[in-house]
């Protein structure tokens, strides 16, 4: 039985000091989710453990971080969910060449960045368990991602929501974060496949039979909510509760058929209606609960996780300054490149470039993931951790000195809603 | 063919399609790599009987189950036994030579109070399970006589994508 004490305990000192650093990163113009994450540092064994060891072991006792880790993932399972419903696929099919073109090199570039990369850091921070392909295949995945919450909400501090550079920063985001998302459904499919007695073929037939059955006859079904939101502007209570509900079922079905909870919640809201109304209508009802309360746990819980002690001596850190690189040169990089060779003005390239290099709260989904499959170490963890929080930090601020004019926010464009709504999830 | 439609062809080759085969040859040429060998996981330590008397081994022997937890990160790991006493430590792997200092909670009585231990050990397979066999000083403290002592590694589970616990 958990120790409720504990656990409420926890939640408060979580809650109380996400508030404040969030508070504090927005008095620096940082969206609040940066310094969210920032606390989810400071409160694990890279600062509290360290300064004050009897305090964090008070705090956070090994035995009880299993709770925290388990109302953690409900959280995220949820955020996955908003986050599959902002995404409209509609919007990915007409996409510029330009976009197209971004999201493909922003995703590749990375890539092979971190590949190459990874032929340097195998031998060294990894283990004979993981082969070299799952290595520098999940390299690759967490580096090629962008955190499309976290952009959105970017994109609407800065009025950038409606130019030409926020609406393909946008598309370009949804792209990438599909593309990563398969990329590391299959990683997780061929290592938890290399442990169990089923055969691969019948995983893989298993997990795209279920996701034809959601695309072709789940989603159609689904319109019955768009309709009695229509006819009545609100969906009843046993609705809200059936929707909690079948986004459950389909994070169980996918952690079943052998890849993980978050692409079942992320499916099921990928193929929601995406009538504006209807899905700003569920994301309020959905993110008071999840962002304000739930996310912060998911913070603490990679806090805890991440020990920059870890990174001893100057190679440690060498090799994080490396990682960083990579995942800048090839994000920030391919995209201003492609986004350039597009047609793009260079410096509105480069924006697109900037803003492609957010990675946030979705690199941070990842790296867990990565972990808890163990395909990367607690050093590389950490590592990746800081580079998500550096790339994240740096958009701003660079974005400022690129794009100071009000030139590049004010390209009339029409924008969907869902990206619009996105907004707010962040 | 447009003129546009040529450039996008053409710009789609170059930093798409091209980098996506310099790509399948880093993961073929990354297949002969080798990283050191997994030690990541619970070791059961068992020490010389003979030599459990001694100061320098006596608090490893109140361990419960004698179990110590590896968190590998590639060559580097850290090693940690919690309950009483409390111990923690780092150490290396260089190819299958195992070396680890560790402080505890409840230092050893007699002169080597305060002073760190030291495994120094060989890492080696036996009937499918990895095992350790060396020897625990103490640092600094020529009164202690080396322990002699073996360790296995509990055999590995398979990897939860969702874990259930911690996950420490």
């Amino acid at each position: 039985m958990p120790n409720l004490f504990t656990l409420v305990l926890q939640i408060t000192v979580i809650l109380a000091v996400c508030r404040i650093v969030g508070s504090l990163f927005q008095k620096i113009h940082q969206p609040r989710v940066v310094g969210e994450m920032f606390a989810g540092i400071l409160l694990g064994p890279s600062l509290l453990g360290w300064i004050a060891p009897r305090v964090s072991a008070y705090l956070f006792p090994s035995s009880s971080l299993g709770f925290l880790n388990a109302l953690s993932q409900v959280g995220v399972v949820i955020f996955m969910f908003l986050v599959g419903l902002g995404i409209n696929p509609k919007e990915l099919k007409h996409q510029s060449h330009a976009a197209v073109l971004v999201s493909h090199v922003s995703i590749t570039a990375p890539f092979v960045l971190a590949s190459l990369l990874a032929l340097y850091l195998y031998p060294i921070l990894s283990n004979d368990s993981v082969s070299f392909p799952n290595f520098a295949l999940f390299m690759g995945a967490a580096m090629s991602i962008t955190a499309f919450p976290v952009l959105a909400r970017i994109l609407n501090e800065r009025n950038m929501m409606q130019s030409r550079l926020g609406t393909v920063a946008i598309a370009c985001a949804a792209v990438d974060d599909v593309t990563g998302w398969c990329i590391l459904a299959y990683i997780v499919v061929l290592i938890r496949a290399a442990h169990q007695t089923t055969p691969i073929w019948i995983t893989i037939g298993g997990i795209l039979l279920f996701a034809a059955l959601m695309i072709y006859g789940v989603r159609f079904l689904l319109r019955g909510y768009e309709h009695a939101f229509r006819k009545n502007g609100e969906i009843s209570e046993n609705g809200m509760a059936f929707l909690i509900l079948l986004a459950m079922v389909s994070a169980l079905c996918t952690e079943r058929l052998g890849i993980h909870l978050l692409f079942g919640s992320f499916l099921m809201g990928a193929i929601m209606p995406k009538e504006p109304k209807f899905v700003r209508y569920v994301l309020d009802r959905f993110e008071t609960v999840t962002i304000t309360l739930l996310l912060p746990l998911f913070f603490a819980f990679t806090g805890l996780r991440t020990n920059i002690g870890l990174m001893k001596g100057p190679a440690m850190w060498f090799y994080c300054a490396l990682i960083i690189l990579a995942a800048t040169g090839g994000k920030l990089g391919g995209s201003t490149i492609g986004g350039w060779l597009s047609g793009m003005p260079v410096r509105e390239a480069a924006g697109l470039g900037t803003l492609m290099n957010t990675r946030g709260l979705m690199e941070l989904v990842i790296l867990n993931i990565g972990l808890d499959i163990k395909v990367i170490s607690p050093a590389l963890f950490s590592m990746m951790v800081v580079m998500a929080l550096f790339t994240t930090f740096m958009t701003t601020p660079v974005l400022e000195l690129i794009c100071p004019d009000q030139a590049l926010r004010t390209v009339p464009k029409k924008v969907s809603a869902p990206s619009v709504a996105l907004q707010e999830i962040a | 063919m447009s003129s546009t439609g040529r450039n996008f062809g053409f710009a789609y080759a170059l930093l798409v399609i091209l980098p996506l085969i310099g790509l399948a040859g880093v993961l073929r040429n990354g297949r002969g790599l080798s990283a050191p060998a997994a030690i990541d996981g619970i070791w059961s330590f068992h020490f010389d009987p003979a030599q459990n008397g001694s100061s320098c081994a006596s608090f490893l022997a109140a361990l419960p189950e004698k179990t110590i937890s590896i968190s590998q990160s590639g060559t580097t790991f850290v090693l940690s036994a919690s309950g009483d006493p409390k111990i923690s430590g780092s150490g290396t792997l260089a190819g299958t030579k195992f070396k680890a200092a560790f402080g505890s909670t409840e230092p050893a009585d007699g002169g080597c109070r305060g002073h760190q231990s030291v495994l120094v050990a060989e890492l080696g397979r036996e009937q499918g399970l990895d095992k350790l066999a060396g020897t625990l000083s103490t640092a600094d403290c020529p009164s202690c006589a080396p322990v002699a002592f073996h360790a296995e590694r509990a055999p590995v589970t398979p990897p939860a994508a969702a874990p259930n616990n911690g996950g420490h």
